[in-house]
Parts: structure tokens; C-alpha cells; sequence
């Protein structure tokens, strides 16, 4: 399949900061291909240089067969991770605008949004102006601004912060719609579960640089089964069980312990459950779990993604 | 359509399509006239005062003839100036005054708002002391009938010397106005009496202060060669006035552009527009979009100016259009106004982008706008000196150009000054588009605080 975007060796650097390191990877036409990573592992400056909003310290980007993001823009689809529209301009208003700055002709963009935002349910805010709408709404309609010109390539930057459930669900319909009609679809975000659903593909990357690169598969296949065990058990105990190859003890209330056992290769979970309870272990609850694809991370990177890098930065010094 | 232009658009339609804008427009003009009007509102009405004179013993005997004859002469003069006014006007302009205009300009100065009046027998009937100023009192209370109530009594005195002197009683003891005429009359009074001891005429005082003596202006860069008239002096008013136009303007219209930035920053839309235009488009689309709301802010104004000149001063509304027409005023004002503009719209463009509060901004444009009062300053004095080294000087100095310059106009200022300030002033405002198309594509995206060292940063970087 051909590459929509290929990263060779790309870097960038902020005065002292390295935000992005040799980092390489390519997506295919029409795929989905999610960029993960923990806030402040250098996503956003990435996305900014694959825009040619920003330009690259070192390597080179292809985009559409273009070596600049800002030749083929208008084939692009951009939604920022802040977002923000003109608050006294209506939705129709809003997204045409855009749409013309793509070079969709003004009138062609009120009627796809129209049609647009009567699909999302927001046929009643057609004519409110934006500072009217809830913050929900108004995402909707800025993700519509951004593919009402029907681009070819689409990037969304955390498009899922600050959605609740059902608007979450939404928007992973529209992604999936998006990649249906043809275009290539990469979106940041550092919440593993919307990945884990919508991704053909993942990149990985910590601390700026890429730590994997390929299927949710094969993401989750780098990390182990492992065995949730809660009941007042110690963690040696558990770690002496047959085919446990480490313990991780997840929360300790009172002396009963969640405890995550990971299987080593080949360890089998029955053989440990049965030897904890032949043991005399305290198991109160137990469950044998594949790994995600946020366990994938944390084994791939060392680091819980859902801890912000910067705020541990900050911490450490 | 072009990206610049679809962003000027919008631009402008956010400001144009808004009540406020429409209502702040009107109110220059509006605040121009009722600051004008208003002094001279306060003067024709306030009330004129009615005031008692009385002669305190026999040495003030015909003090209080003098008051009133004081009080005459100063009507009589000023009716005299009003009258002269309108005799200008018409030789200026060639246009006969209406028949009341002299007695519309009288009543426009306001006159000395003070009538006397008859002394009541009470107080002349009281002792004086204590009787009589409890008379005075009472006359002055708020609580007196209006028919009886007095603003002022004027007791009219003289010293030992035989010097006059007065004690003035008023109603209300903030108003000085009978204390100052009273003063003046008396004074003239005593320059009377004194003259007219050493024995010259009373006549011959009144004639000699009367004299008024006619001085007449001549120049060869006169329209006519000679004598200089109004018409001759009205391009250095409106070269001021153009000045000050030309300052408000760009300063206005450089304001609305650093707010327009200043929102799309903290509303997170900058990002999204530099995703679809470069920055080099949004600026230009941003600076052009407001350019057209300042040309429609002149444009309103200019229509509300010449249609006020038409409709109220129909005999000067022929010699401001020639001067702005023929005189070539205009072609300068719209060639500084595009160079001023294009200078500050576009730094003021690129402050807006490294901030997301008018707090932000605070840091650089405190300076600016101090440098900002110094043509202010300097356009009043080149109205005088319009040659003066240092005016020339500062007129020469980019940022001072389209403002200084502009006063200067009317003197004619060699063409080598006008043509150089002029090219300076489009070079600069190149390397300022240059400069801040740099420091705006830098801001966009940064999410550094605005510093003086920011912003050189930004420059050097260029946002890459």
C-alpha cells in the first residue's frame, strides 16, 4: 500500500530542548493510524512539522508527494488540540469559511454544513452563534470545520479531550467514516482505549522519540499476560507462584492487596491459580488478562501514559 | 477566491456587521461637535446675573457710574469684535452674513452675564453693619422670591487715599464673575481719575483705550502676494487637522487589528488559520481587512464633516475643498496614511500574536504608545515652526513621518524633505512588514509571554 506521510529521521529542536528525536514512521493511504504518547512526549510539535507549521531540525517529511505540508494543504485536515472558533460567527458560517480557505467555494460550504451538521444532531445550533453551543457542540462543529473541504490526509490532534462517553463514541464513528470514504487518518491522543478500537496502525512515541511501530496486535504482543489477584496476599507469595515472572502491586488497602502477576512465556494462568489456591493463598478475586494496549505501553516505554511528561519533568527537578 | 482576500473579508465583516462599531464611528463626530459646543452651550446659558450696586458714603459718590458705564463698554466691544468677525468671514469668503449674525456671534461669546439693577430701598434703608448685612443676606437666600432675589450686592467703597475699592456679596461663593468685573471696572476707574488728575481728558482716556489699532498680515507666499487672509492660513489648520485625522486613524485601526490578533491567539484559531494560509496571507488579509473598516471609518466621517461644512458653514465649505482638492492635501494625506498604517498595523499585528490578554500586550505597548504621544506634541509646534530644525527633524524620523509631515504640508517644505521622508517612510514600513511577518508567524504558535526579548527572538527566529 502506498504511504500517505513518511517520516525519515525527523528532529526538532527548541533552543536547548529536544522535543523530537530521528523519529521515522510512515502511514498508508486510507488507514488509521494513531499517534500515542504521553502529553509532552512531542506529538503536537511533530503534527505541527508534518503541517510545515513549524520546520524540521533535522530528517525530512513526505506528505501526499510533497515535501512541505504547506504545498498540499489544501488537501489537509487539521483539528488543533486547543480549539477555539470565531465565537460571534454561526456554525454554517464558521465551517464555510474555513472550507473557502481550502478553496471550497463559500456557497458549496454552506450547504455541506448544513448537511454536515444536521448528521452530528446539530441541525437546531445552525444558526446560534458559536459562543452559544456547549463545548461539545462546539468541537463537532470545529472537527466539521475541519473536513468539510472532504481532505485527503486528516489530522487531529487529541481529538477525544474533553468529550464526554456518548460524544466520544460519536467521533470515533466519524473517524472511522473518514477512513471509509478514503482518507488517511492520523490522530494523537494519550488515551490507549480509542487507539485500541479505531487503529489500523500505532506509533508509539516517548519522550520524543518512537518506542513501536505497527498493529494494535503486534503493539499488545510485546507485553505479557498477566494475573490479577486481590485478597490479602503478599507480593513474594505471589511471586513465587509457578510461571509468575514479576509483580506489580497495584493498590493496598489495609493489608488486602490488587496485585498483577505477570505470566512469563508459556506460564499458564490455571497452573498459578491452582497453586495459590492449593498455597493457601487469601485470593478473594482473581482474573487472567490479555494485555492492552495501555500495558503495551508501559512495558514498550516504562512510562503510565496517562502521567503527564512534563509534570514529571517539573517533579524531578 | 484568494486567501488574503477571504480573510480581509472576514475581517471586516466581524467589525462592520456589528451595532457597536456603527455606534463608535458616529461618536467621534458626535463628541467633536458637543465638545465644541458645550463651553459655548455652559456660557449662552447661564443665567445673567442681577446685581445692586451700592455707594458707601459720600467719597464713592459715581463709583457706581463707573461700574455701569464699565458694564456698557464691554458690550459695546464685543458687539464691535462680532460685527468685525463677520466682516472678515465675508470678505474672505465673499458670502453676505445673514442679518443676525453679528448679534448669533455676540450671543456665541457669551457676553458678561451681569445686570444691574436697581439697589432695593431696604438695603439702603438699613443701618449699616450688622442691619445691613442682614438685609444683604436675606436677599441673596435661595429661599427669596425670584422677583426679589439678588446674585449680588456691591458695596463700592473708597480708602483714605480716595482709592476705590468694593466688598462684594454674592449668592453662591464659587462664582467670581461680579468680583473680576468689579475689580476691572474699578480699576479702569481709578486709571480715569488718576489721568484725569494730572490733567488730561476723560475723553481722551476713553478714546485711547478704546483704540483698537488695525493690523493687517502681509506675505509674498500669499495667495494674492500681499496681504494675507483666511484663506491663506486655512492649509496649516487643515494640515493639523489632517495630522491629528491621520494619527487617530492609524492608531485606531493599528488598535482593532492588535485585539482581532489578541482574540484568534487566545481563542486557539491562529493554529487553525496557519494550517490553511501561511502567515504572510493571514497578516496580509488581517492588515487589509482592517484597512478597509479604517477607510470606512474615514469615509463616514469625511461625508459627516462635509456635509456639517455645507450645511453650517457654506461660506469656508469651498476653500477646504480647494485646499484638499487642488492643493493636493488629499493625495499626500491617502499616500502617509498608507505608509503610517502599514507601519504600525503591522507591528501592533505582531504584538497581538505573542498575546492572549491586552494584559499581555501591556509590556511593549507601553512604550509605543509613549513614543506615540510625541508627534502629538510635535504637530502643534510645526503649525508655528513648521521650519524649525528639530521639527524637520522628527519629520524625517519614519515613525514620526506620516504625522509631522503632514502638519508641515502647508508650509510647503522642500520637495528633496517631502519626497525623501516619504521614501523612508515606505522603506521602513517594508522592513517593518518584513520584521513583523516574522515575529507574527513566531507568535502564533509560541506559547512564550510577550518580552521585549521574545520579540527579538521571534525576529531572529522567524517562527521556525
Amino acid at each position: 500500500m502506498a504511504a500517505a506521510l513518511t517520516l525519515e529521521g525527523v528532529g526538532k529542536r527548541y533552543g536547548e530542548f529536544q522535543a523530537v528525536k530521528d523519529l521515522s514512521f510512515q502511514v498508508e493511504k486510507g488507514t488509521i493510524c494513531g499517534f500515542l504518547g504521553p502529553n509532552g512526549a512531542g506529538k503536537t510539535s511533530t503534527i505541527r512539522m508534518i503541517l510545515g507549521l513549524q520546520g524540521v531540525t533535522s530528517g525530512r517529511i513526505g506528505i501526499l508527494g510533497a515535501d512541505d505540508g504547506r504545498k498540499v494543504r489544501d488537501r489537509i485536515g487539521f483539528l488543533p488540540e486547543e480549539r477555539g472558533l470565531y465565537k460571534k460567527m454561526t456554525p454554517v458560517d464558521a465551517i464555510a469559511f474555513f472550507g473557502s480557505l481550502k478553496g471550497l467555494p463559500i456557497g458549496e460550504g454552506r450547504r455541506r454544513a448544513r448537511e454536515m451538521l444536521d448528521a452530528q444532531g446539530l441541525g437546531a445550533s445552525k444558526k446560534k452563534k458559536m459562543k452559544e453551543l456547549s463545548k461539545g457542540m462546539a468541537q463537532k462543529v470545529q472537527l466539521i470545520a475541519s473536513v468539510v473541504h472532504r481532505p485527503e490526509f486528516v489530522i487531529l490532534d487529541e481529538p477525544f479531550s474533553g468529550l464526554d462517553p456518548v460524544n466520544q463514541q460519536g467521533l470515533e464513528a466519524v473517524i472511522r467514516g473518514l477512513a471509509a470514504d478514503g482518507a488517511t487518518v492520523l490522530f494523537s491522543t494519550h488515551v490507549m482505549q480509542h487507539a485500541e478500537r479505531l487503529c489500523d496502525k500505532v506509533v508509539l512515541l516517548a519522550r520524543g522519540q518512537k518506542a513501536f511501530e505497527g498493529t494494535v496486535t503486534e503493539a499488545r504482543a510485546t507485553s505479557r499476560r498477566f494475573l490479577e489477584l486481590e485478597g490479602a496476599i503478599d507480593a513474594a507469595q505471589a511471586a513465587a507462584l509457578p510461571g509468575v515472572t514479576g509483580v506489580e502491586i497495584v493498590s493496598d488497602i489495609d493489608g488486602v492487596r490488587v496485585l498483577k502477576a505477570a505470566l512469563g512465556q508459556g506460564g499458564k494462568g490455571q497452573e498459578a491459580l491452582k497453586a495459590a489456591f492449593l498455597g493457601g493463598l487469601d485470593v478473594r478475586r482473581f482474573e487472567l488478562r490479555e494485555p492492552s494496549l495501555h500495558d503495551a505501553f508501559i512495558s514498550l516505554t516504562g512510562d503510565n501514559p496517562d502521567v503527564d511528561q512534563s509534570v514529571k519533568a517539573e517533579a524531578a527537578r | 477566491m484568494n486567501r488574503t482576500f477571504l480573510i480581509a473579508l472576514r475581517e471586516y465583516a466581524a467589525y462592520a456587521k456589528t451595532v457597536g462599531f456603527w455606534l463608535s464611528l458616529l461618536a467621534f463626530p458626535l463628541f467633536a461637535v458637543l465638545g465644541g459646543a458645550v463651553p459655548i452651550l455652559i456660557r449662552t446659558s447661564e443665567p445673567i446675573r442681577a446685581v445692586a450696586v451700592v455707594e458707601e458714603g459720600p467719597a464713592a459718590v459715581g463709583l457706581a457710574g463707573a461700574v455701569s458705564d464699565a458694564l456698557r463698554r464691554e458690550a459695546d466691544r464685543r458687539a464691535e469684535r462680532a460685527r468685525e468677525a463677520a466682516e472678515k468671514a465675508q470678505a474672505a469668503t465673499g458670502v453676505a452674513p445673514a442679518p443676525n449674525a453679528a448679534q448669533g456671534a455676540l450671543s456665541s461669546l457669551g457676553g458678561t452675564r451681569i445686570r444691574i439693577v436697581p439697589t432695593p430701598a431696604e438695603i439702603t434703608a438699613a443701618a449699616p453693619g450688622e442691619a445691613q448685612t442682614a438685609v444683604v443676606r436675606r436677599l441673596l437666600d435661595e429661599e427669596t422670591p425670584r422677583d426679589q432675589r439678588l446674585d449680588a450686592v456691591v458695596f463700592l467703597t473708597r480708602d483714605a487715599e480716595g482709592r476705590p475699592g468694593a466688598r462684594v456679596w454674592t449668592a453662591r461663593a464659587t462664582d467670581d464673575t461680579v468680583e473680576d468685573f468689579v475689580r476691572d471696572a474699578l480699576r479702569a476707574a481709578n486709571r480715569r481719575s488718576v489721568f484725569e488728575a494730572a490733567g488730561i481728558d476723560g475723553a481722551v482716556v476713553e478714546a485711547t483705550e478704546s483704540f483698537r489699532p488695525k493690523v493687517t498680515a502681509f506675505s509674498p507666499k500669499s495667495a494674492s502676494g500681499g496681504e494675507v487672509s483666511f484663506r491663506d492660513r486655512l492649509p496649516q489648520v487643515i494640515g493639523l487637522a489632517a495630522g491629528f485625522l491621520l494619527w487617530s486613524l492609524i492608531i485606531t485601526g493599528a488598535s482593532i487589528l492588535l485585539n482581532s490578533v489578541m482574540e484568534e491567539k487566545s481563542n486557539k484559531i491562529l493554529e487553525v488559520l496557519l494550517s490553511s494560509a501561511s502567515a504572510t496571507e493571514i497578516l496580509a488579509g488581517k492588515v487589509l481587512g482592517v484597512a478597509l473598516l479604517t477607510l470606512t471609518v474615514l469615509a463616514a466621517w469625511g461625508s459627516i464633516g462635509a456635509a456639517g461644512m455645507i450645511g453650517f458653514l457654506p461660506q469656508y465649505a469651498g476653500d477646504v475643498g480647494d485646499v484638499l482638492l487642488n492643493g493636493g492635501m488629499l493625495a499626500w494625506f491617502a499616500a502617509f496614511m498608507v505608509g503610517g498604517y502599514m507601519m504600525y498595523a503591522v507591528l501592533f499585528a505582531a504584538i497581538g500574536a505573542f498575546c492572549e490578554t491586552p494584559r499581555d500586550a501591556q509590556t511593549l505597548m507601553g512604550p509605543i504608545m509613549m513614543v506615540l504621544v510625541i508627534p502629538l506634541i510635535t504637530m502643534q509646534m510645526a503649525l508655528r515652526t513648521p521650519d524649525a530644525p528639530a521639527i524637520q527633524i522628527m519629520s524625517m524620523i519614519p515613525f514620526f513621518t506620516p504625522f509631522v509631515m503632514m502638519a508641515r504640508l502647508p508650509s510647503e517644505p522642500p520637495m528633496i524633505e517631502l519626497i525623501g521622508s516619504i521614501v523612508g517612510m515606505f522603506v521602513f514600513a517594508l522592513f517593518m512588514v518584513w520584521v513583523a511577518g516574522r515575529a507574527f508567524r513566531a507568535g502564533a504558535l509560541s506559547d512564550v509571554k510577550l518580552s521585549w526579548k521574545a520579540f527579538g527572538a521571534a525576529i531572529r527566529g522567524g517562527g521556525t
